[in-house]
């Protein structure tokens, strides 16, 4: 290695060849760096000639005592380093040159001693010794004059100091000054005509203007605008063409092919007759058809898993019943089918068969032929299975007698009506109205044959007659007081008031004299209006009718404007209300008895009003229409309750004889039990005619009873008790279906009712009889 | 206040869903969902209020559970399909292109299969959940093996279901499960008990099964598919219990040769026997040894007789399973002699008795004629601890004996009419040991019902009600549980009820022998007096009554003018007084109907309804006897 032995000999040299101190002043500084350089130079590139070794060593000679100038700060004597002094001085004028401002502390740094290693020592403000070394003088390894000339203040911001002349410190801790300034007049005209390279930032390392190189600018308007920064980058460049697109026409080499090339593989054709051996000796299967694979089947129940309840909605598809006897094929005789069996089984369409095969009787078991449906059976059980609806049904296992309601036994509510006791037979046509007077011993029936007829009750005797008119009658009614006999009957629009000659002279004296005693009232009313405004016409004339022969024992003839229909007594007597549904406002009429007189109560009509109906004890009318049965308060003449039973068609209504309770019959079969305290809604509904009621009933002498008449013609009798008590509810017992009259042109039953005192009750019927039954 | 519920998000509206949406969300065709269901075992529902469950609609409509639905979303099934969906564009691609190569390629390598273990294990969770199931499975697998191929059925199918049938049958034999068998119009009933659960399947008879029209095959073919995957499963199972390897060995030879069962070969699990089979294998010997422990000493010559017989018999025998349980033989052998040593006294190879009905024929050698249906008849006798069963060559291989002539046969089964002497050629009768009508003396001949009926009755009959060509007494189901009221053939008419007394009285009228027109007067006569007795007590009591009889008095008094036998008088009477009575509790019953609710009245109703129609079948049916007896009677005078 060249360089080490230099350095070697020339350590060697050193105590040899002491230093003329005369040539080391005279040489500048300059000249000993150039020379220096040179011989590095030549040392470097020939070092390896031997021959000119001698006079490297001359020349070194000369350079050696450079070196040790600088190098022996710490070897050299202190009579070498007096010699320094001026060039330090040197360097410092110079320093101060350049810094123009020179300061105290480097002057009086002159002052201090300089210590055996060189360092001179000063005081400091404190008075502490202060080392300051001499400049380190780098090899020419070292050298760094070509470095960017960079000052060193360090990340520290410049406005800290503002107020000082510096902006920062060297190596040295010397200040580093604040560039020189323009004056004002510069700085305008800096601003004025923009120096090349201006940027107007300020940079933070000088303090100074930041400018900025044409290099510079150009690396920013690239990294601007997203090009490459590099410089003298062409993205445009030309692609350049590894293989080329021509083909070469011409072969590269002209040598002629290979013999190998024509001449079948000798190799291959061994490979291939291996295989054809194979296959000769059949190791090998060519197209072997695939196996099929076989299902693997393993323990899937392995886990052992417990046995789980059904989900809620999972319904596990029903077996098949197990088969019976008539599939066996020899079963019993008697499971065979008859001809009538078969022919109807035949004749049934398959689906409605019962079962899907017919027995039959087979003497030995290889005469039983092949079941023809089995497959379309298997079929149709795999769509039941995967497309019938499932559904889950509760199979009731009971007694259907325990469905029935426990109910006390009929026998022990006796007595009611069971069996028909008489026949009242001599309508001709219909019986359409019939009436029990209040001392229970005489009937009244009227007809589609417009008579009155009038019975007595315990022979069935007709005891007196009256044809009133040629239009059927269509109430009769007794007046419910004992004393009197009259009988109200009304056939179309006329009202007759009737005292039957069946009683003793007395009683028919005090009849007459009731009905006849207002035609002197009327009489009397009638004068004192006539001076009044022009009257109004009545609602109904009151009329003695002519008194022929056959009309003797009619009273007195009301007549009102359309058919009535329907007759209710008030329960003393006095007031008596006609209903005509067809009248409109005009179908509840009152008549006065004592006075003669009627009045309209209802000024609208509120529907057809079927049926009207006094309390039994207190001033209320009871009015019922076609859907309702409307309460009226007649001394607040307000409508005080509506009941609304839900039938259709009302038909006929009674009054219990406590007041609180209503049965509503209606033309769609049912009976309607209405417990006033309880709703307006009914109690109970009962349907169990299979025709239109016509009439219903309460016993009014103290008997829990009612019944009702329906064109089935039978009269359904009840247990209808109700309590004192008001928590208790009715009881309703159904006692007996009395089944007598005949059904004629779809009619049956027409009107019933009890008798006053005992549990009989009275039918009138469309086969033209009245029955008693008891 | 509580939010307002809207309409359509719970109940009857959420739960269900109809077809048509279901198809719609699963995004498959009908066809698949159709497939889908029955893998899955998915059915339709019937919502409780069909109204709310259609959105207001009352139109008819399938409806599913919406949950089921959302199962099959992600079912492996589901995706299967999908992927043949795209397997079958690209066959029938390559197929329009005319490359039939790629096509068979594409065929053979990437067709999906679908595999439907899963769904037996999500289906049955517990293996009895899987045996609750099999009756419609081995039904229609019974079915599948005897049914023609043809385009619609590839013989594949049809020889996997015969497989699998034949595996099932060794198992219940050898399992020893059997229960009750019938013979049927439709076909043969089996039913089985294993682990508690019954199965009951139909086979059918084996004739050419006529192929209707109007039935789809895709659907059952479908079912098939999992059925047999299931029976699959299941089987393996119960061979694994039985300590067996499943599956079986086939002997495909033997199955050419007709050897129906005996084509199978049963094999003990040598070293991996299942520790619960093993316990019971132990269980078994346990009560082997007991019972020999208890042996009686006079009982065992015969035994050794017996076992002699056995030894003679055992080589000749070719199933594979005798090896494998040799104590079960032996078992039998004691267990014939055991229980009754007077019947084992008496006779030691026709009549004694089996302990357990499960070895009811287990001591003796069979002979099937070849009029006889073999499979049923070997099934049936094999499973009931038969042992040795011949059969003619005719009727296929792997009989014990071909030879009728064989002395150790102790039973032949005919189904023939018997042959008149005249008949039998006059070598034959020289050359054999047969005696007068072919028969060998000392054996039994019996028609096969008698199997049936000994295997339903649990015991052996007599077998001279089945001779051949006797008139074979009924064959009767053995599942019909005789009720209350209902028709029991098995008992005389006289025990089943009095109140069909009218109704022969009513055929009396009719016409009938003098003598027993006589006997029926005297009962009515005797039960005249009675209610005259009623009558009276009956006056005290109600007015209403005695009305009503003086009406009817009167009515028939006109009846009588009108010139009306006086000898119907008895019975009409007494009829219109049990008619009377029987109003009077109608009526009753009427005016309670009166106050139950429409709900109640409804349901009564048709209770009522169903009670009488049972009652009018069996009624019609005790008619039916009545008749028949009275024809027989006259028939005998």
């Amino acid at each position: 290695m060249p360089r080490p032995t230099s350095t070697l000999q020339r350590k060697r040299k050193l105590p040899t060849a002491p230093l003329p101190p005369a040539k080391s002043t005279v040489v500048p500084t300059a000249d000993s760096d150039d020379e220096e350089f040179g011989n590095g130079l030549l040392d470097a590139s020939f070092s390896d000639d031997s021959d000119s070794d001698a006079d490297v060593e001359d020349q070194d000679e000369e350079d050696g005592e450079d070196e040790e100038d600088e190098e022996n700060d710490e070897t050299s004597d202190s009579d070498a380093s007096a010699d320094e002094f001026p060039e330090l001085e040197d360097d410092e004028e110079s320093a101060v040159d350049s810094d123009e401002i020179p300061s105290e502390g480097e002057n009086n740094d002159d002052d201090g001693e300089v210590d055996a290693s060189g360092r001179k020592i000063v005081l400091d403000s404190a008075g502490n010794p202060r080392y300051i070394y001499p400049e380190v003088n780098p090899v020419y390894d070292s050298d760094d004059s070509d470095r960017e000339q960079k000052n060193t203040i360090g990340n520290i911001d410049l406005s800290l100091y503002d107020e000082y002349p510096h902006v920062g410190y060297d190596i040295n801790g010397k200040k580093i000054m604040r560039p020189a300034k323009g004056k004002a007049l510069d700085a305008l005209l800096d601003q004025i005509d923009i120096p090349k390279g201006w940027t107007g930032m300020l940079d933070k390392n000088t303090g100074g203007d930041l400018k900025l190189t044409q290099k510079e600018l150009e690396i920013l308007r690239k990294i601007q605008m997203d090009e490459v920064a590099q410089d003298g980058y062409d993205p445009y460049a030309p692609t350049i063409e590894y293989f080329t697109s021509k083909t070469e026409v011409m072969p590269l080499s002209a040598a002629p092919e290979p013999k190998r090339r024509f001449i079948p593989s000798k190799h291959e054709q061994k490979r291939i007759m291996k295989i054809v051996r194979a296959i000769r000796e059949g190791r090998i299967v060519p197209n072997k058809p695939k196996e099929p694979e076989q299902p693997k089947y393993y323990d899937i129940w392995a886990d052992n898993a417990p046995e789980r309840p059904d989900h809620v909605m999972h319904i596990p598809a029903p077996k098949l019943p197990p088969p019976t006897h008539d599939e066996s094929y020899n079963p019993p005789e008697e499971y065979l089918p008859t001809e009538e069996e078969k022919k109807k089984w035949e004749d049934e369409d398959p689906e409605d068969r019962e079962k899907d095969y017919l027995p039959r009787k087979h003497k030995a078991l290889r005469l039983v032929p092949g079941y023809d449906k089995f497959i379309n059976e298997r079929f149709e059980r795999c769509l039941d299975l995967y497309l019938a609806p499932r559904v889950r049904r509760n199979k009731l296992n009971i007694d259907p007698e325990s469905l029935l309601p426990k109910l006390p036994s009929p026998q022990d509510l006796r007595p009611f009506p069971t069996t028909t006791a008489t026949v009242y037979r001599g309508h001709e046509g219909r019986v359409r109205a019939l009436s029990v007077d209040p001392n229970g011993i005489w009937l009244a029936t009227g007809g589609d044959d417009g008579t009155v007829r009038v019975w007595e009750i315990l022979t069935g005797r007709e005891v007196w007659g009256l044809k009133l008119a040629d239009e059927p009658v269509n109430s009769v009614k007794w007046r419910p007081v004992k004393e009197t006999g009259i009988l109200a009957a009304a056939a179309g629009d006329d009202l007759f008031l009737i005292t039957p000659p069946i009683f003793s002279p007395q009683t028919e004296e005090l009849s007459r004299q009731v009905l006849e005693h207002g035609f002197g009232a009327a009489a009397v009313t009638a004068s004192t209006t006539t001076n009044g405004e022009p009257k109004k016409e009545p609602p109904a004339k009151w009329a003695r009718p002519i008194t022929t022969s056959h009309l003797a024992h009619v009273t007195v003839q009301i007549t009102v404007r359309h058919t009535i229909k329907h007759i209710a007594w008030h329960r003393r007597g006095d007031y008596l209300a006609t209903v005509s549904p067809e009248g409109q406002n005009r179908a509840v009429c009152i008549h006065h008895l004592p006075r003669h007189s009627s009045q309209l109560p209802f000024r609208k009509s509120k529907g057809i009003v079927q049926r009207v109906e006094f309390h039994p004890s207190r001033p209320i009318l009871f009015v019922a229409t076609q859907r309702y049965v409307r309460i009226y308060d007649l001394a607040a003449s307000t409508l005080s309750k509506t009941l609304m039973p839900g039938a259709r068609w009302i038909s006929s209504f009674d009054v219990h004889p406590g007041g609180d309770n209503v049965i509503v019959g209606s033309y769609d079969k049912r009976l309607l039990w209405h417990d006033m305290e309880l709703s307006t809604k009914p109690y109970r509904t009962l349907r169990y005619h299979e025709k239109a009621i016509r009439s219903v009933s309460y016993h009014k002498g103290g008997r829990p009873l009612f019944a009702s008449a329906s064109d089935d013609g039978t009269v359904q009798v009840f247990h209808g008790m109700v309590y004192a008590d008001m928590l208790e509810n009715p009881l309703l017992v159904p006692l007996k279906v009395l089944k007598g009259h005949k059904v004629t042109k779809a009619l049956g039953v027409l009107d019933i009712e009890w008798h006053p005192k005992e549990c009989w009750l009275f039918s009138a019927g469309a086969d033209g009889t009245a029955r008693l039954w008891n | 206040m509580a939010r307002i519920k809207k309409k359509g998000t719970s109940g009857n509206a959420k739960n269900f869903i109809t077809r048509t949406q279901a198809v719609r969300k699963l995004q498959v065709s009908l066809a698949d969902f159709r497939r889908l269901c029955i893998f899955k075992g998915i059915y339709p529902r019937e919502p409780r209020n069909k109204k709310k469950a259609n959105k207001g609609s009352t139109a008819p409509t399938t409806f599913y559970y919406t949950k089921d639905i959302q199962y099959l979303l992600h079912e492996p099934v589901l995706h299967k399909f999908r992927e043949h969906k795209a397997f079958a564009k690209k066959l029938q691609k390559a197929l329009g292109r005319g490359e039939y190569g790629d096509a068979k390629r594409l065929e053979e390598n990437s067709k999906p299969r679908v595999t439907l273990d899963h769904l037996v294990k999500e289906r049955y969770p517990s293996f009895t959940d899987a045996l609750r199931d099999l009756d419609d499975a081995l039904s229609l697998l019974f079915l599948f093996a005897n049914l023609p191929t043809n385009h619609n059925l590839p013989a594949a199918t049809v020889s996997n279901c015969q497989r699998i049938c034949n595996e099932w049958q060794h198992y219940v034999i050898r399992a020893q499960v059997l229960r009750k068998s019938f013979l049927s119009i439709k076909g043969i009933y089996y039913q089985a008990e294993i682990q508690g659960q019954d199965v009951l399947w139909l086979v059918p008879y084996k004739f050419a099964q006529t192929v209707p029209a109007d039935v789809d095959f895709r659907i059952m073919h479908t079912f098939v598919e999992f059925y047999t995957t299931l029976l699959g499963f299941v089987m393996f199972k119960l061979y694994t219990n039985e300590g067996l390897v499943y599956p079986p060995k086939f002997d495909e030879e033997a199955d050419a040769r007709g050897a129906g069962l005996r084509a199978f070969r049963l094999e003990n699990k040598s070293i991996a026997a299942l520790p619960e089979a093993e316990e019971q294998t132990k269980r078994q010997q346990r009560e082997f040894n007991k019972r020999v422990a208890t042996l009686n000493i006079s009982a065992i010559a015969e035994n050794g007789e017996a076992d002699k017989e056995e030894e003679e018999t055992q080589p000749t025998e070719e199933q594979p399973d005798e090896n494998i349980d040799a104590f079960a033989p032996a078992t039998t052998k004691a267990a014939d002699v055991l229980p009754q040593p007077g019947a084992a006294v008496a006779t030691t190879d026709s009549d004694s008795d089996s302990s357990k009905p499960e070895n009811l024929f287990g001591a003796f050698t069979f002979f099937l004629s070849r009029e006889s249906p073999r499979e049923p008849l070997e099934f049936l006798l094999r499973s009931f601890g038969c042992k040795r069963i011949g059969w003619d060559a005719v009727l296929g291989d792997g009989s014990f004996t071909d030879n009728e002539s064989d002395p150790s046969i102790t039973h032949q089964i005919v189904d023939r009419p018997p042959l008149n002497k005249v008949t039998l050629p006059e070598s034959q009768t020289a050359a054999i040991p047969f005696s007068a009508g072919g028969r060998v003396p000392g054996r039994v001949y019996v028609q096969p019902q008698y199997i049936w009926d000994c295997v339903n009755a649990g015991r052996l009959l007599a077998p001279a009600d089945y001779a051949p060509g006797a008139l074979l007494p009924p064959h009767l189901s053995p599942w019909v549980k005789v009720a209350e009221g209902a028709y029991d053939p098995t008992a005389p008419l006289d025990e089943q009820d009095e109140g069909s007394e009218e109704e022969e009285a009513e055929d009396d009228d009719n016409g009938m022998t003098e003598d027993l027109e006589e006997g029926s007067d005297d009962d009515v006569e005797m039960e005249d007096s009675g209610i005259a007795d009623e009558e009276d007590e009956e006056d005290e009591e109600s007015d209403d009554e005695e009305e009503e009889q003086r009406r009817q008095y009167q009515a028939e008094l006109e009846a009588e003018a009108k010139g009306e036998k006086p000898v119907a008088e008895a019975p009409t009477k007494k009829k219109s007084k049990k008619t009377k009575e029987q109003r009077e509790e109608e009526e009753r019953r009427e005016m309670q109907k009166i106050m139950m609710t429409k709900k109640k009245r409804k349901l009564y109703e048709k209770m009522i309804y169903g009670n009488k129609k049972k009652e009018d079948e069996a009624e019609n049916l005790r008619k039916k006897k009545r008749k028949l007896e009275k024809e027989k009677k006259r028939a005998a005078a």
